[in-house]
């Protein structure tokens, strides 16, 4: 009923994506590359939707707050912050390399050992097993990129990945969550990527930086 | 155990929906409506705290309040923590009347951007208050796993913009500290609560549906739940609301927003923000304390509560700002906090239990009277002097002998000295450790309280009792509270703060030496609560 082919290559397509909005040093770009995961996670959903009805409702939620107002409200705020990313703490090229290997490992313990995030059966199992570790992959790109990004905006980007990655991974560990927490879910993420970008805008105001390494009033 | 009386009410339901609704009310005034805003907020604060006091009466008499098919419930537990926020809530909105006044703090947004612009951000501040005081009772009140998430979230979002309220480098540093750390901190508690979730939905009566997200049927499914998962489960809890309670090593947002924020709202963070969130970490992470096999994740957790105490402690002593040193205190006294709701875990269903989390349960009271308390004092001073550095403060006793003397007894409760309420809070958690067999434990949390004392009585001797002459204003204006304030007194202010400032500095004063000489007043509050988080009945 599951097409495991399209889940599959879906996936990689995600992965792939991550990868592009961490290393690209263009903001405007950071910014597509997340729309098209975005958009990959709505697809993700709707492939799983053959299954559990339910999940349609998912996909529309995940279409208008993350491949809709997420790109957006990035868009807006690259624009009056400019596209040049920060440079960033690591450089492209070792970075590359850290995060593909990030990937890999993570990809593999995910994939391999399954049952240790997987609460049910059914979960450790065929696509649900894809969806679970492809989710953790991407999250722990997100916290990557939070971590070793100086560019403000960039962590934001980051933040969006680890906030994608968990919602994709509901589709493996709680597709019988009601809609209402789900709705709750997904808007607060839009409002605080919102509120970040408003604060991350008056810093540029206030500082003339997105660089966080700028930001040292505060220490100790 | 005998099983609770579940009463259904709308109490819990009004608690969060009316500062919801003023919020909205008062988020669109403007002009004409200018004196409103305060008053709103105030009314919200009073009209919360008198709910609060009416559900502590019912669950004083054993009830448990549940409401819309006991997707709310609150049990004496939450009632305490809805009691306390609101009341902290209610004085320090008392308190902003006066020191959130248009004139001083707005007057440079007022001569920048214009009045109207000036006007419509307090309108936003009032509003964005009652938002953030409606997401804490929210959180304290839902029975629902993921919306417990959804509202400790919501309140992150709700005050990210106090934080941020003066809009200069340091309150934007602080801002942007805040959502951040906090937001991904809480996506590991999201990850939590949905494993949680997932892990005991199978073994519920009602499988696929909503009851599994109840906190309240959790702990029939705890014991069948694998321990890897149990454990991943915990760890994401630790990581995800210990970043929301300012547990160390996740702290580092805590002393940059709550120095940053207005004093008032610095009052709400420390006073009881961070309660809010060890809450959220006791009522998930306390799934698993009847399960004996889970005891060393307790230990750890009283680990890190104790490295928590000594580094808030040692960071506390180092600060020369007086914003920074209260925030760090925080930081430790969470600590003893912790600390006491790990041993609940070691000592469920028997007295260790009860005992830890009696201390535990009357320090968050006794912290956020205390805490509250000093950075409105502080405020106080910045308000008068516009400065805030210790090294810059003199000799303010003669001038300020009021909030001088709300500062001692402040300073002296929270160091645990008798005969302040501090003390018996501290006393009952030394105990439990002591019981615990915890001597490691014990040692840290004594020397911590001393380290305490010597920080706050140095800073109070040397800013209220040292000689000296009345501090110039600070050369280089650092923060935005400051200069607005310098700013706007052209001539500074002559002797103590405000009358509207002083009442509930003096009030909160009052608590901690009536709870510290009778501190039997607060057993019929806090025993219910520590007998429901022990389960001792």
């Amino acid at each position: 009923m599951l097409n495991a082919k399209l889940i599959e290559t879906l996936s990689l397509i995600m992965i792939i994506t991550s990868l592009v909005a961490v290393e690209t040093h263009n903001l405007k770009r950071a910014a597509a590359a997340y729309c098209v995961q975005a958009l990959l996670v709505c697809g993700l959903i709707l492939a799983f939707a053959a299954a559990n009805p339910a999940l349609y409702t998912w996909a529309a939620v995940a279409l208008v707050t993350k491949a809709i107002a997420t790109p957006w409200l990035l868009l807006h705020y690259v624009g009056k912050t400019g596209v040049r990313e920060a440079k960033a703490i690591i450089g492209f090229g070792p970075s590359v390399l850290i995060a593909s290997l990030l990937l890999i490992t993570s990809y593999t313990l995910t994939h391999r050992y399954v049952h240790f995030l997987a609460p049910t059966a059914e979960a450790a199992q065929g696509v649900f097993r894809t969806n679970l570790a492809v989710s953790m992959t991407v999250f722990a790109l997100g916290l990557y990129a939070i971590l070793s990004r100086r560019d403000a905006i960039k962590t934001v980007i980051g933040l969006c990945l680890l906030e994608n990655a968990i919602h994709l991974s509901l589709v493996s560990l709680a597709p019988h969550m009601r809609e209402t927490a789900l709705v709750g879910i997904a808007t607060e993420v839009v409002i605080t990527v919102a509120l970040l970008l408003y604060v991350i805008a008056g810093i540029k105001e206030q500082v003339g930086t997105t660089d966080t390494f700028e930001l040292s009033e505060l220490h100790w | 155990m005998p099983l609770h009386n579940e009463v259904a009410s709308v109490l819990p339901l009004a608690l969060c929906l009316i500062p919801a609704a003023l919020a909205l009310v008062t988020y669109p005034l403007t002009r004409a409506a200018r004196a409103l805003g305060p008053a709103l907020n105030l009314l919200g604060s009073a009209v919360a705290t008198a709910l609060a006091a009416a559900l502590m009466a019912h669950t004083m008499r054993g009830d448990v309040l549940v409401a819309l098919g006991r997707e709310f419930r609150a049990d004496a537990l939450s009632a305490v923590l809805v009691l306390i926020i609101s009341f902290i809530s209610l004085a320090a909105s008392i308190y902003a009347i006066s020191y959130m006044r248009l004139e001083p703090l707005l007057g440079r947004v007022a001569h920048e951007e214009g009045e109207e612009r000036a006007e419509r951000r307090l309108a936003t501040f009032y509003a964005l208050w009652q938002a953030f005081l409606a997401t804490m009772l929210w959180a304290c009140l839902t029975n629902n796993i993921i919306v417990l998430y959804v509202s400790v979230e919501a309140s992150t979002i709700a005050s990210g913009l106090l934080v941020a309220f003066y809009w200069d480098r340091r309150a934007l540093e602080a801002a942007y500290k805040y959502l951040m750390l906090l937001t991904v901190g809480i996506a590991f508690a999201l990850l939590g609560c949905v494993l949680l979730y997932a892990s005991a939905a199978p073994h519920l009566a009602d499988k696929t549906g909503p009851a599994a997200m109840l906190i309240s049927d959790l702990p029939a499914a705890a014991a069948a739940i694998p321990r890897s998962m149990a454990l991943l489960i915990m760890a994401c809890f630790i990581v995800g609301f210990g970043t929301k309670a300012g547990i160390a090593p996740f702290h580092p947002w805590l002393p940059d927003a709550h120095a940053e924020a207005p004093g008032p709202v610095s009052a709400l963070l420390s006073g009881v923000m961070i309660k809010m969130a060890i809450y959220a970490l006791v009522r998930t992470l306390g799934v698993f304390f009847p399960i004996a096999a889970y005891h060393p994740v307790s230990v750890f957790f009283i680990g890190l509560a104790a490295f928590t105490m000594l580094l808030g402690g040692i960071m506390c002593l180092a600060q020369d700002d007086l914003k920074r040193m209260l925030a760090y205190s925080s930081v430790s006294q969470m600590g003893y906090i912790a600390a006491g709701l790990g041993i609940v875990g070691l000592g469920f269903g028997r007295e260790l239990g009860y005992l830890a989390g009696y201390g535990a349960i009357f320090h968050i009271l006794n912290h956020a009277l205390s805490k509250a308390l000093l950075f409105l004092v502080v405020g106080a001073v910045i308000y008068v002097t516009a400065g805030r550095r210790i090294s810059q403060l003199h000799g303010l006793g003669r001038r300020m002998p009021a909030t001088a003397i709300c500062f001692f007894i402040a300073a002296l409760a929270i160091s645990g000295v008798p005969p302040f309420n501090g003390f018996w809070s501290k006393l009952t958690i030394y105990f439990a450790a002591a019981e615990a067999r915890l001597w490691w434990a014990f040692g840290i949390a004594l020397a911590t309280s001393l380290l305490t004392l010597i920080a706050f009585v140095r800073a109070g001797f040397r800013v209220f009792w040292s000689e000296g002459d009345y501090p110039e204003p600070e050369p280089a204006r650092e923060n935005g509270e400051q200069q607005a304030l310098s700013d706007a007194a052209k001539d500074p202010l002559e002797g103590d703060a405000p009358v509207a400032m002083l009442i509930p500095m003096v009030v909160l004063a009052v608590l901690c030496v009536v709870i510290g000489v009778f501190p039997n007043l607060a057993y019929p509050i806090i025993d219910p609560a520590a007998r429901a988080l022990a389960a001792i009945f």
